[in-house]
C-alpha cells in the first residue's frame, strides 16, 4: 500500500500547489478581501495537508509492512478498463461524422467480443440493443441524437 | 389537506404509476445482481428524470432505490454475495440459513421486514420533515454554511477505509465545483479559456461517471461469474413471517427508529445503518451465538434498518438540502435540475410535491410485497443474466444519459474522465461518495460563507453569535476533532495497557 499511498499523496499534495499557484492570477474585492481565490485555496491547503498525510501513513504503513501472504489468484484483465476509456474517446470523436447507431453498435460489438461473447451473438445483441437505446432517446425522449452517415 | 389531496392526485395519475411500476422492476433487477449498486441505477436513471415533471422523476428514485436495498437481500441469500452494500451485514446469516434449507423464510423475511422498516421511515419523515422545515425557516447563510459543513465532515467520518482519503475524496469534489464562473466576481475559475466549462462541471455526466463509468470498468475487469443458484418455492416465503413479527416485534422498532435515526444523520447510508444495527441487535439478543452462523433475528433487525434509513435520508436533503447519502446527493441534483431549491421554502411554495414524495415511499414499500414476490420468483433467471451482455449496455446507457443532458460531447468526456479518477481513486482505497457529495454541497458551501462573510464584514466570531448557528458549528469542530481525540485516546490506552503489563 505505500507505494500507492506516496503516488496518490504525491499528486493530491501537486494538485494543492497547482490551485495554490492558479489562485494568484484572481482578482481581489474591492475592500481587498480575496473573493474568488479565497475558497480554492482553502481547498488547495487542505489537499496539501491530506495529501501529505497519505504520504506520512503510507511511509509509517510501509515501515511497518510485514511480508504478505500469497494472494489467491484471481484472473483480472487489466487491459479491459483502458479498453472502455479508448471506447468512449471513440464514441466522441466518430459520433458526429459516422452516426449515433453506427458508432455505438460498433462500441459494443467490440467490447462484448472482448467480453468473449462469439461475434455472431454480439453483432445480433448490439445492433438490437443500439436500436433500443436510439428509440428510447431519440423517439421518445426526443434527444436529437446525431445522425451521421445514415442521416434521417 | 387540499395538497394532501393534491400531493396523492399527483402519485396516483396514470404516467406516474406507470413510472412507479417500471422503475420498481429496475430497482429490482439492479439490486439483485452482485456488483450493480442502487446508486449505480440511481445515475443511469437521471437522464431519464431530466425529461420528466418533478413529480415522477423524485418519485422514480424513491420507488427504483426502496426496491434496489431491497433486492440487494435476493443474491446475499442465494450466493453469499450481496446485491448491494446494504446487505452486506446479514449476508453471511442469510446464506447459512439457505443452506439449513430455509431460503423461503429468509427471502420472506427480507420482503416484509424490508417492507415495514421502509414504511416506518416513511411515517417518520411525514413527521420529522415538516417541523424541521419550521426550524429551518429561521435559518440564515450561518446556519446553512454549518449545515453544508457539517454534512461534508460527517460523509468523511462515515466513509469506508481512511478518514483521510475520505477527505481527499470530498476536497476534489469541492474543487471541482468550483470550475466555472464565480459567485463573487463573476470571474472565471479554473477553466483555461475553455468555453464548455464557464458553466462548471455538469453534475449529471460527472455523477455517472463516479458510479457508472468506474463500475463498469471495475466489472470489465473481472471475468463472467457463474452462480449456483438454490431454486426457491416463492409461494412458501411468506408462512411464518407473522409469526417472526410477532416475536421480534420490538426489535423492528428499535431496528426502524434506528435506520432512521442514521438516515437523518447527513453522509450516512442504509449500509451504515445494516451494520450499526446487527451491532445492536447481537448485543440485545439472547442467541448471540448464531449470529454469522444463521441468526433470522440478525436478517430481521438489519432489514427493517436499511429500508428506514432510505426514507431517514431524503429529511436533511428536503429540508435542508443537504444529502443523507449518495442517492439524495442525486436527489438534490435533480431538484435543482427542476429549477425546484432543496430547503424549508419548498414545504411553503411546492407542498404537493413534498406530500406526493411522502406517499411514494408507502406506495413503494406496500408494492415491495407482491414485486418483492415477483423478484424471488424470478431470482434464478434474473441471477443469470450474463454480465459480459449487461455491462456494455450499461455503457452505452451512460454515454448516451451523459449526451442527452446538453447534446454535447463534451459531456462525454466529462463521464469518460470521472470514470477514469473514479475507478483508479477506489482502487487505491479512496472513497467516491465524498466526491459527488462535495460537487453538490461545494456551490451552497462557498456561497453562503461568502455571503456570512460580506453580511459581517468579515468578522468570522458572528458564525458562532447566533444560538442555532453556534451550536451547529460547535457539532461540526467536534466532528472535525474526533479523530484526533480517538487517536490520543487509543494511545494513551495502548500506553497504560503496556505499562501494565
Amino acid at each position: 500500500m505505500a507505494k500507492k499511498d506516496y503516488i496518490g499523496g504525491g499528486i493530491f499534495t501537486a494538485l494543492g500547489i497547482f490551485i495554490w499557484a492558479l489562485t494568484f492570477q484572481f482578482p481581489v474585492l474591492d475592500d481587498g478581501h480575496p473573493g474568488p481565490s479565497l475558497f480554492p485555496r482553502v481547498l488547495g491547503t487542505l489537499f496539501i495537508f491530506f495529501g501529505s498525510m497519505v504520504i506520512l501513513n503510507g511511509w509509517r504503513a510501509g515501515r511497518a509492512e510485514t511480508p504478505a501472504l500469497p494472494e489467491e489468484e484471481v484472473q483480472l484483465n487489466y487491459f479491459n478498463p483502458f479498453l472502455v476509456i479508448i471506447l468512449i474517446a471513440a464514441f466522441i470523436a466518430f459520433a458526429r461524422k459516422l452516426g449515433f447507431i453506427i458508432t455505438g453498435a460498433t462500441i459494443l460489438i467490440i467490447l462484448m467480443m472482448k467480453l468473449r461473447v462469439s461475434p455472431l451473438r454480439s453483432s445480433i445483441i448490439s445492433v438490437a440493443l443500439i436500436c433500443f437505446i436510439y428509440l428510447v432517446f431519440s423517439k421518445v425522449l426526443r434527444v436529437p441524437l446525431p445522425h451521421g452517415l445514415l442521416g434521417w | 389537506m387540499e395538497f394532501l389531496i393534491q400531493g396523492i392526485g399527483l402519485l396516483l395519475a396514470p404516467k406516474t404509476f406507470l413510472v412507479i411500476c417500471v422503475c420498481s422492476l429496475y430497482g429490482l433487477f439492479v439490486g439483485s445482481i452482485p456488483g450493480l449498486s442502487a446508486t449505480l441505477a440511481a445515475s443511469l436513471l437521471i437522464p431519464f428524470t431530466f425529461f420528466m415533471d418533478p413529480v415522477p422523476a423524485l418519485v422514480s428514485i424513491v420507488t427504483m432505490s426502496a426496491m434496489a436495498i431491497f433486492a440487494g437481500d435476493i443474491p446475499a441469500a442465494l450466493v453469499r454475495i450481496p446485491g448491494t452494500p446494504s446487505s452486506a451485514a446479514y449476508t453471511q446469516d442469510s446464506f447459512a440459513l439457505t443452506q439449513q434449507g430455509k431460503a423461503e423464510m429468509v427471502l420472506g423475511v427480507d420482503v416484509v421486514f424490508s417492507a415495514i422498516g421502509g414504511l416506518m421511515g416513511a411515517v417518520v419523515l411525514m413527521c420529522a420533515a415538516p417541523l424541521l422545515a419550521e426550524v429551518a425557516m429561521n435559518f440564515s447563510s450561518f446556519e446553512y454554511f454549518w449545515l453544508a459543513a457539517l454534512g461534508l465532515s460527517a460523509t468523511v467520518m462515515v466513509s469506508r477505509g481512511s478518514q483521510v482519503k475520505g477527505a481527499l475524496a470530498m476536497c476534489l469534489g469541492l474543487f471541482l465545483s468550483t470550475i466555472g464562473v464565480d459567485i463573487t466576481l463573476g470571474y472565471p475559475r479554473f477553466t483555461f479559456e475553455s468555453v464548455e466549462l464557464l458553466n462548471g462541471i455538469s453534475f449529471i455526466p460527472a455523477m455517472i461517471g463516479v458510479f457508472g463509468v468506474s463500475e463498469v470498468m471495475r466489472n470489465v475487469m473481472q471475468g463472467e461469474m457463474h452462480f449456483a443458484v438454490t431454486r426457491v418455492q416463492a409461494g412458501k416465503i411468506f408462512s411464518g413471517t407473522g409469526r417472526l413479527f410477532i416475536k421480534y416485534k420490538w426489535n423492528v422498532l428499535r431496528s426502524g427508529a434506528l435506520g432512521t435515526f442514521i438516515g437523518i444523520l447527513p453522509g450516512a447510508g442504509a449500509d451504515i445503518a445494516a451494520w450499526l444495527a446487527y451491532a445492536v441487535s447481537k448485543r440485545g439478543s439472547k442467541e448471540p451465538e448464531k449470529y454469522g452462523n444463521g441468526s433470522i433475528e440478525a436478517i430481521v433487525d438489519s432489514g427493517t434498518a436499511n429500508n428506514a434509513c432510505l426514507a431517514g435520508d431524503w429529511v436533511p436533503a428536503l429540508v435542508f438540502g443537504i444529502p443523507g447519502d449518495s442517492i439524495t446527493a442525486i436527489v438534490i441534483g435533480v431538484l435543482f435540475m427542476k429549477g425546484l431549491r432543496p430547503g424549508p421554502m419548498i414545504f411553503e411554495k411546492q407542498p404537493e410535491i413534498i406530500y406526493a414524495v411522502y406517499f411514494a415511499f408507502i406506495v413503494a414499500n406496500l408494492l415491495m410485497i407482491p414485486f418483492g414476490y415477483l423478484a424471488v420468483k424470478t431470482s434464478s433467471q434474473m441471477l443469470r443474466v450474463p454480465k459480459k451482455i449487461l455491462i456494455p449496455g450499461i455503457l452505452m446507457f451512460a454515454i448516451t444519459g451523459a449526451f442527452a443532458i446538453n447534446n454535447d460531447v463534451f459531456d462525454i468526456g466529462v463521464l469518460g474522465l470521472m470514470g477514469i479518477i473514479g475507478y483508479f481513486m477506489e482502487k487505491n482505497g479512496y472513497p467516491v461518495a465524498p466526491i459527488v457529495l462535495g460537487l453538490v454541497l461545494g456551490p451552497i458551501l462557498e456561497q453562503n460563507f461568502m455571503t456570512s462573510m460580506i453580511k459581517s464584514d468579515w468578522d468570522l466570531t458572528l458564525f458562532f453569535m447566533r444560538p442555532i448557528s453556534a451550536l451547529l458549528g460547535t457539532i461540526t469542530v467536534i466532528v472535525w476533532l474526533f479523530p484526533f481525540f480517538a487517536t490520543f485516546l487509543e494511545k494513551t490506552k495502548k500506553k497504560g495497557n503496556g505499562q501494565l503489563q
